[in-house]
């Protein structure tokens, strides 16, 4: 049977900070384990690299890459972190690409790594799959955990997701920039645009530039945004690119090159409090939010007292389990 | 493969669609049964080009093969490549080397050429070339054979397959994207048309879309619209005058499919004689009614053959050629029968004869071609043609509206609709409602004898053949001039970049003795390659009941087990390109509740284990049909074991895999092995599943 069980995990994480390829396969699962006594595992694992993380004094930052289906956002990451890897030669990257799940049988399909291309012998990429559980998309329960880990590990970490729904505010979350990925659109889209999710991006990509409505979009896009968000609608970057031609990548790899280097780490505490919630959400419904807001003083103070965020999961474990039992 | 030039044989009488009377004059002597000569002497029709599709090992090998066949009675060739060859990689390239040979003669130059066709009068010759993405290529080598033996390129008769849309839907042995594809086969059409009058520049192929599940309204409808799309190129480039467009749609020929249900594939080529007619005309106004003859080639279905009671597919094959030639209006002008083992492994000598000999006693033995069309008047045939064409053109006016074959791949429409497709033929075999004798139905026999014997009834390649070619290859390399090779490849991407007609060039290079992966790496240099989307998006499977259910729970089960849902890594090692057999594991893998990643096709081992390790796959299900699985498996467990991962990963192989390697596979390593006689999905995922579960 596979199983992670062979390895401390502790060690697992040791072998995982110099990039060893199953190393870091297989922290991720330790990080993504769904069983009730995973969570032991889980922190032993973080803190190793949360230490090594406080000793280097710096970890890696979290780009959203989100999109409508069809807007050809896995060609475009696959070109866009190809030209990343040339453009910093020291650089490493790991990329988290997230779809959906069947309602029905609860599979997915996993099939952003056609796109890749990844040269075997590349050692300072990693690309890793995740299913989101739920049929609208948007970001796994793991997402978060799985994404802080590996900052420990990579200079940067991008995430892919279908933007639909309620996923936006959970990238925005998680990402210290996020970038909207559109296919050129009809007159009509573009109000619908307006609507929602025009918002929450820090930077916008027009993929398929090769396309003719691309520049009317391009026009459209940045009407929109004095409209939308008149306070910064003129300084957020529209980048225009082609995955198909190869047209603008350079461009864009270098603005986001320029983003891991000079925008430093990620604010990984001021996201922790949200996932935190959200991860007591998930494992234990109504009744764990309760202990946590009303017993714990809410995720932002029960945090403040931890060691890191695998800590703070072992230590809420014990906590709601102590109480359920009382 | 097939297909004729202008100089054959075949139906002399102009096809048209409401054939008909008024080209006869009434005589009092004719029968309506009979056949008249232009001297008004009863006569019988000549037969249709008599084919083998064949190639294997090396161009020497080939090359015996090719004199034995025409010896036999075959009346033209029809070359398979390997897929090194067709995917444009030299035999001694880390991703060629388990393949070359395999499936085809491996071609890396001029002088593999001068083998292959040793003692062989290529002027005589209606030599057809399976060959799609390399095919400028190979015409470029033909052209430069001819050259040095002093042949007139008049001379030269024959096709290249040249169909790159089959090959993003179906085929899989494309290298660059459309608009470079498209290109590269108008230039050949250009060069074609003067210079080597009577070669088919393309097929315009359905064969293959029926392979992956197309129905007869699909394949009509799909193969016209890649015609219009090809045809309106050609126009809009301008290169030609008005009176060449006219003839170079005359040049326009097809590569079709008949599968089991034989009444329904003649009316399909009926349909497709009738609405090329009329298309021709209502789109294009060709007057002249020779450049409107749908002139096609066949090879018959293989989707159908099976590998459970294997000589059954001797009749299956008959009764599949019967369709494409009973009828006189709509008879194919050369015929490719496969062999009936071709389930099994790559057919031998014997096999091909055997297929050779069935054409020969249904075109000299019987009485078929001294008959006009049989169905001419029929009411039935007339319903059924005619039910087909509408749904042809509702089809193609739906392709079109999507901006063409283009548009319509690059939203994956076709991809979708074929996938579809395959999934519901599939479950309608596993509920038993479609029967296929001896997989659903009558299973138990007498074991067959044909598969005895001292080979087992198989065909394994000799590892002397390949040294050979690899011999050559250096030879060729080593002596050539070198120079000559850089400017020749120098002025290919000159004119790749430029918009220059690339024919020249490629022939040069020829001359120059510059490799196929040369030629090749130098336009992926400037095209760069293509990635077509999958299918397999948004699919669903018709499996439902107590089956899947108990197996979901299963899954269910695992996640505690190993602590995430099980995940599966689906995709295709090596270069052969028929996905649908992997494409159809991965829809039913999601569907049973796996976490699938999907790969995609013409992945080297190393890819596929990096994925594998990356994404803490659970099961690596790797398909191979090229013949390839032993070397492949071998560098799978080999890279999984330098990762540290062997142990957690288990693989599995599907395909066309021999029974006699199932222990050398399992000896490496491969948990377990399926073969198109394991056609129930469910079998083949409650399988899997069982590999992952604890033992009791």
């Amino acid at each position: 049977m596979p199983r992670l069980d062979d390895l401390a995990s502790a060690d697992i994480a040791r072998a995982a900070l110099t990039r060893g390829r199953y190393p870091v396969a297989k922290l991720i699962s330790l990080v993504e384990d769904q069983r009730a006594d995973a969570a032991e595992r889980r922190d032993e694992a973080l803190s190793v690299l949360e230490d090594a993380a406080a000793e280097r004094g710096h970890h890696g930052r979290i780009i959203g890459l989100t999109g409508t289906p069809g807007s050809g956002k896995s060609s475009l990451l696959a070109r866009v972190a190809n030209q990343m890897l040339a453009t910093d030669l020291q650089l490493t990257v790991a990329m988290v690409a997230v779809d959906p799940s069947s309602p029905t049988s609860g599979g997915a399909l996993l099939g952003d790594r056609t796109r890749m291309n990844l040269d075997p012998a590349e050692t300072r990429a990693f690309f890793r799959s995740q299913a989101s559980t739920t049929a609208l998309g948007g970001l796994a329960p793991s997402t978060y955990t799985v994404c802080c880990a590996l900052t420990f590990i990579f200079d940067c970490v991008i995430v892919e997701t279908v933007g639909i729904g309620q996923s936006e505010a959970d990238i925005r979350h998680l990402a210290d920039k996020v970038y909207l990925v559109l296919a050129p659109l009809g007159g009509d889209e573009i109000q619908y645009l307006k609507a929602g999710i025009i918002e929450i991006p820090d930077a916008f990509v027009i993929n398929k530039w090769d396309e003719p409505a691309a520049a009317k979009t391009f026009h459209q896009l940045r009407g929109s945004l004095w409209l939308a968000r008149p306070l910064d609608g003129d300084r957020i970057p529209i980048h225009r690119t082609s995955a198909k031609n190869g047209y603008g990548i350079d461009e864009l790899a270098r603005a986001l090159v320029d983003d891991v280097r000079q925008s430093g780490s990620s604010s990984l505490e001021t996201k922790a409090a949200h996932f935190f919630a959200s991860w007591v959400q998930d494992e234990w419904g109504r009744a764990g939010v309760r202990h946590l807001d009303t017993t714990l003083g809410g995720a932002q103070a029960f945090l403040t007292g931890q060691r890191g965020f695998g800590s703070a999961q072992a230590e809420f474990e014990r906590s709601v389990r102590a109480q359920l039992r009382s | 493969m097939s297909h004729t030039g202008e100089t054959n044989t075949g139906p002399t009488t102009p096809v048209t669609p409401h054939a008909v009377t008024a080209d006869v004059t009434p005589e009092p002597a004719r029968h309506a049964h009979e056949i008249i000569d232009p001297d008004g002497r009863p006569t019988r029709d000549k037969p249709w080009i008599i084919r083998t599709y064949s190639g294997h090992s090396s161009a020497r090998a080939s090359n015996e093969l090719y004199r034995s066949n025409l010896s036999r009675g075959q009346t033209g060739l029809s070359i398979a490549f390997d897929l090194p060859t067709q995917c444009g990689y030299d035999s001694d390239d880390a991703i060629a080397r388990p393949e070359a040979g395999k499936v085809g003669v491996p071609i890396n130059s001029l002088d593999d050429f001068h083998v292959l066709f040793d003692q062989i009068p290529v002027e005589e010759m209606n030599t057809s070339m399976t060959i799609n993405a390399t095919a400028m290529w190979l015409l470029a080598l033909y052209v430069a054979l001819a050259r040095e033996r002093g042949v007139p390129l008049t001379k030269l008769t024959g096709t290249t397959q040249n169909d790159l849309i089959k090959e993003y839907l179906a085929r899989g042995t494309y290298i660059f994207p459309p608009e470079a594809s498209l290109r590269i086969i108008a230039e050949m059409y250009e060069f074609c048309l003067e210079e080597i009058p009577s070669w088919n520049a393309s097929n315009i192929c359905s064969y293959h879309l029926q392979e992956v599940g197309a129905t007869p309204a699909q394949e009509l409808s799909f193969a016209l619209a890649n015609a219009i799309g090809l045809l309106d190129l050609l126009r809009e480039r301008g290169r030609f005058t008005p009176e060449q467009f006219q003839r170079s749609v005359g040049r326009i020929s097809f590569f079709v499919n008949a599968g089991v249900r034989f009444v329904e594939e003649m009316c399909k080529m009926r349909a497709f004689v009738e609405l090329w007619h009329e298309i021709t005309l209502e789109r294009y106004q060709v007057s002249d009614e020779r450049y409107r003859r749908f002139r096609y080639g066949v090879q018959v279905n293989s989707l159908g053959l099976t590998e459970a009671q294997p000589e059954n597919n001797a009749w299956r094959i008959l009764i599949e050629a019967l369709g494409v030639t009973l009828s006189r209006d709509a008879r194919c002008r050369a015929l490719q029968l496969p062999a009936w083992n071709e389930a099994l492994s790559l057919p031998r000598p014997w096999d091909q004869q055997w297929s050779l000999r069935l054409q020969q006693i249904l075109a000299y033995e019987t009485d078929l071609l001294e008959y006009p069309d049989l169905f001419e008047g029929s009411v039935v045939v007339r319903s059924k043609v005619d039910e087909l064409k509408a749904q042809a053109r509702a089809e193609i006016d739906r392709i079109l509206s999507m901006g063409g074959v283009i548009g319509a791949i690059d939203n994956g429409y076709m991809k979708s609709a074929l996938v579809r497709s395959m999934s519901e033929r599939v479950s309608r075999i596993n509920t038993g409602e479609q029967i296929v004798v001896g997989v659903n139905k009558w299973t138990d026999g007498t074991a067959s004898p044909l598969v005895g014997g001292e080979d087992g009834g198989l065909f394994t390649i000799d590892d002397a053949a390949i040294r050979e070619t690899l011999h050559s290859l250096e030879r060729v390399r080593a002596t050539r001039d070198e120079a000559r090779a850089k400017a020749a490849l120098r002025v290919l991407k000159e004119a790749a970049r430029s918009g220059a007609s690339m024919m020249e060039p490629s022939i040069e290079c020829a001359l120059a003795r510059v490799t196929t992966g040369e030629w090749a790496r130098a336009l992926r240099e400037v095209f760069g390659e293509y990635r077509p989307s999958t299918g397999v998006d948004g699919q669903r499977l018709g499996l439902t009941g107590d089956r899947v259910d108990m197996l979901r729970a299963r899954i269910d089960a695992l996640i505690t087990t190993l602590g995430h849902r099980p995940r599966i890594l689906v995709g295709k090692p090596g270069l052969d390109g028929h996905s649908n057999g992997a494409e159809v594991i991965a829809v039913s893998a999601r569907h049973v509740g796996f976490d699938v990643i999907y790969s995609g096709i013409r992945l080297s081992a190393e890819e596929i284990v990096r994925s594998a390790v990356e994404e803490s796959a659970d099961v690596i299900g790797a398909s191979v049909l090229s013949g390839s699985h032993l070397e492949l498996a071998e560098q799978i467990m080999n890279g999984l074991r330098a990762e540290g991962a062997v142990q957690h990963v288990r693989v599995v192989f599907g395909g066309i895999i021999p029974i006699g390697d199932f222990a050398k596979l399992q000896s490496m390593g491969v948990a377990k092995v399926f073969t198109p006689s394991d056609y129930d999905l469910l079998d083949i995922m409650e399988e899997i599943t069982a590999l992952l579960e604890p033992e009791t």
